[in-house]
């Protein structure tokens, strides 16, 4: 290997590349032989030629808080995370089983809700979530499934330990970074992926064509799809048009959108045209001024009438929030015992509740060991890393716990696993995680691999793109090249 | 096709025009000056004409007392607070190309955020300040190669016909505006005698045409000038070539109809076809080049309300829309992208994401 790992340290973590620093961990044997003789400056040319490729695409995010709305490319860092096909395996039909459990429990308690019921998960916390609809109980959704697409984020420990951190089953983000910087790699390093036995990821815009055509009123046999954004200025609308064009199928906005008859339609030069299903990319507050907030100018009025109605399929459902409650979250491993009647193949990060008073205390006794989060949020917003946390910052989090503890809750800070990452000249170890997207249409599927999300500055823990995090491709590496599943049989 | 999609075509297609319109003005006003400078005139008499060119005489007006050559290459070119400077033009073709991103091909996407990425840069400011000339010349270079990607990678359907009806709106616009301008000056102020022949052949220069032009009659008779710019279908530049291609995309658009059956922007685009075909120079000159082209003016606006009002309003919607509007409904506006975007819609579609 050429000098740029020759001073690589794995330290006392979890290294996915390096078990020992004189010693690489099998599967990354082929890529490394490859990559890992480039000179730097090869390495480095490389690097750039790629990142002047997303710049010039437009491959980027926009960042909120800065009144210019700057774009800014989501970093990507050339060296790809691999995860050996028994891994994977693992990881696969864990997630199958989490999703399973998690849309059974979504129809339960928008329906009988039984699980509260029996006493295995208490009603006030699942009822009081922000995200709970209660003017949702009662209605019938396509094939009782609400969460249609979930990005599911998984760590490692130090021991190398999978574990789910959190469940994205609202509009999960990152697909399409997946899927460019696969095609980026496909560029830098032809050959490579060429004699490699990596699973491919690009059918996703087809899978999830397929996903959302299942959804389609029976009636309907060759449904209009749409993706509805918010607009440009939100922060994935990169995103939005990406899948929109993957898919073949237009982006629209609320404003596009207009109701006839509990019907749903997009104005048209030709007219107006019938919409049976959309993959929405807006919040549910924002949906629908008739219904949630009165001020958005985002949504469609009527739309929820529509989606009551059987007219019109959302993907995914609406409130939909209360599984990604973080208090909620602490719950899945007891879904899945009572719907499933397994045990939890991912285990669950150990949570402490605010809302029950002796956790809260322990909280509150221990926030310079702990990871504090608020409940509703996402993109690494609302958090508090107890170790780096100045005095301040605990004594503000402290005051909020106490006025609010049902919307806390914390967690033990895990070490997360750490990959090589190219920094300047050389290699370094930082923390990553993994988002893969799990698609649950006629049959649940998951892409293989998703987005490994890299916390770019030395020491964090947090890999949220808002927060200075990059991104790395995925390879699920199989075994033998003739035994790898077809991405896109269709259903039988 | 979304009517919201079409207007953003047309829009794209219309902001980039205009900042190529605006650049070769700069470009040749500048020429011209180096020209005349050495005869000693007035810089002011060569720069105001070009506010007037651009409808924005207001607007620069509030901002400055006087008409300086720096100030105006300013306010044309980079100023963020002139929502028509080359700038923000640039900025709104972009900003409507990204809307329609699914749309349009990854290289007409590409042409338009490389043109954005260099008017913004650094790059770009310093080489406007310091060699404006190399910076026109980048804009213009980088429209002619959208034009080319444009028509080489564009199925000609519906996409293609609003891009064309953009293109050449703001094409046939901006003509008859360079062309007021001069009339003008020929008819009402005298100035340097020495000067007149130059500024006639700015304007060729303002409008790519100088060669074309040479080659067809060799000595530059403002009479044959005005001919050839305002009625000589060969041209392509030409505002009668610019309202007949207006006219056949409106009809590969919504088809010709009969009587009170055909569509208002066919009805309008039509007529002004056939009037430019029909009409000599000697009958405007008559009528006043000035008066002939307020009323040209009035026309293409017409055009351009017509094609809104077909395509992206839809008569019935539009009482629908203002149904809703009473009820105290919030209606976001519909259509493409301008720089005096609403706010608090921008506010709110910054969503946290997952």
């Amino acid at each position: 290997m050429s000098s740029l790992f020759r001073d690589y340290q794995p330290e006392s973590f979890f290294d996915e590349v390096f078990a020992r620093q004189d010693a690489t961990r099998p599967h990354y044997g082929g890529m490394l032989g490859n990559i890992g003789s480039l000179s730097p400056g090869d390495y480095a040319a490389l690097q750039r030629t790629v990142d002047a490729a997303f710049l010039r695409q437009g491959v980027t995010f926009t960042v909120y808080g800065d009144d210019k709305g700057t774009e800014r490319i989501f970093p990507f860092d050339l060296m790809p995370r691999i995860i050996p096909q028994r891994e994977w395996e693992m990881v696969e039909a864990g997630l199958i089983q989490r999703i399973t459990a998690l849309n059974l429990f979504l129809n339960d308690i928008y329906h009988g809700q039984k699980i509260i019921a029996d006493g295995v998960v208490p009603g006030d916390l699942v009822l009081s979530a922000s995200h709970y609809r209660p003017e949702f109980r009662g209605i019938k959704v396509p094939h009782g499934i609400y969460i249609h697409i979930c990005g599911t984020d998984l760590v490692r420990d130090g021991k190398g330990d999978y574990y789910v951190l959190e469940d994205n089953g609202r509009c999960p983000s990152g697909a399409s970074y997946m899927l460019e910087n696969r095609n980026a790699m496909k560029r830098a390093f032809p050959g490579l992926l060429h004699s490699l036995p990596v699973r491919p990821v690009d059918e996703y815009g087809t899978m999830l064509r397929e996903t959302l055509a299942h959804l389609a009123p029976p009636e309907v046999i060759d449904p209009v799809i749409v993706v509805l954004t918010p607009g440009i200025y939100n922060s994935a609308y990169f995103e939005h048009c990406y899948l929109a064009k993957q898919m073949g199928v237009p982006i629209v906005e609320g404003r596009d959108l207009i109701i006839r008859n509990d019907r749903v339609f997009m104005r048209t030069t030709k007219g107006l045209e019938q919409v049976h299903v959309i993959y929405r990319r807006i919040d549910d507050d924002f949906l629908d001024p008739l219904v949630f907030r009165k001020d958005s100018l985002l949504g469609v009025p009527g739309i929820i009438n529509a989606y009551r109605k059987g007219k019109v399929a959302l993907a995914n459902s609406i409130g939909t929030g209360v599984a990604d409650d973080k208090a909620v979250y602490a719950l899945v491993p007891k879904m899945i015992k009572y719907y499933l009647d397994q045990d939890p193949i991912l285990p669950n990060v150990p949570t402490y509740l605010g809302i029950d008073p002796k956790e809260c205390d322990y909280i509150l006794n221990n926030l310079e060991k702990l990871v504090v989060k608020a409940v509703n949020e996402s993109g690494g917003y609302g958090m508090l890393m107890g170790p780096s946390s100045t005095e301040k910052e605990r004594a503000d989090f402290a005051s909020r716990i106490k006025a609010n503890p049902r919307n806390y809750i914390a967690q033990p800070v895990l070490q997360l696993s750490r990959h090589p990452v190219f920094v300047d000249d050389h290699f370094e170890g930082r923390h990553i995680d993994l988002r893969p997207y799990v698609l649950y249409g006629d049959r649940v599927r998951v892409v293989p691999g998703g987005l490994t999300r890299v916390a770019l500055k030395k020491g964090s823990l947090v890999v949220n793109s808002s927060q200075g995090g990059g991104s790395k491709d995925t390879w699920v590496l199989w075994e033998d090249r003739l035994d790898m599943p077809a991405e896109t049989s269709t259903a039988a | 096709m979304l009517s919201r999609v079409a207007d953003s075509i047309y829009w794209m297609a219309r902001y980039v025009e205009r900042a190529e319109n605006f650049s070769r003005l700069l470009l040749s006003t500048q020429d011209l000056l180096l020209d005349a400078g050495a005869e000693g005139v007035d810089e002011a008499q060569f720069w105001q004409p070009i506010i007037a060119t651009t409808g924005d005489e207001d607007a620069y007006n509030a901002l400055h007392a006087t008409v300086k050559g720096n100030d105006v290459t300013e306010f044309l070119a980079l100023r963020a607070d002139n929502p028509n400077s080359i700038l923000n033009c640039i900025r709104a073709a972009r900003e409507n190309a990204r809307t329609v991103r699914d749309q349009i091909s990854n290289d007409v996407w590409e042409c338009l955020n490389a043109l954005r990425l260099f008017a913004e840069s650094a790059e770009g400011q310093a080489m406007h300040r310091t060699q404006s000339a190399a910076f026109y010349e980048r804009v213009l270079s980088r429209s002619y190669e959208f034009q080319g990607i444009a028509d080489s990678t564009t199925p000609r359907g519906e996409a293609w016909h609003f891009l064309r009806l953009g293109t050449c709106l703001e094409r046939a616009d901006k003509m008859s505006r360079l062309l007021d301008t001069c009339s003008a000056l020929s008819l009402e102020m005298s100035p340097h005698p020495d000067a007149r022949p130059l500024r006639w052949a700015a304007l060729l220069r303002s409008c790519s045409a100088r060669h074309a032009f040479q080659a067809y009659h060799r000595k530059p008779d403002p009479k044959k000038i005005i001919e050839y710019l305002l009625l000589d279908e060969t041209l392509p530049r030409s505002v009668a070539s610019c309202i007949a291609e207006v006219h056949t995309a409106l009809l590969a658009l919504c088809g010709t109809g009969v009587g009170h059956q055909m569509p208002e922007a066919v009805r309008h685009a039509g007529r002004l076809h056939a009037d430019l075909a029909y009409t000599t120079v000697d009958e405007v000159l008559e009528v006043g080049l000035h008066e002939f082209i307020d009323d040209l003016q009035m026309r293409l606006n017409q055009i351009g309300d017509a094609i809104f009002k077909t395509f992206v309003l839809h008569a019935d919607e539009h009482s629908h829309a203002a149904a809703a509007a009473a009820d105290d409904l919030t209606m976001p506006a519909l259509g493409a992208y301008h720089a005096d975007m609403d706010e608090d819609a921008q506010m709110q579609q910054q969503q946290q994401q997952q």
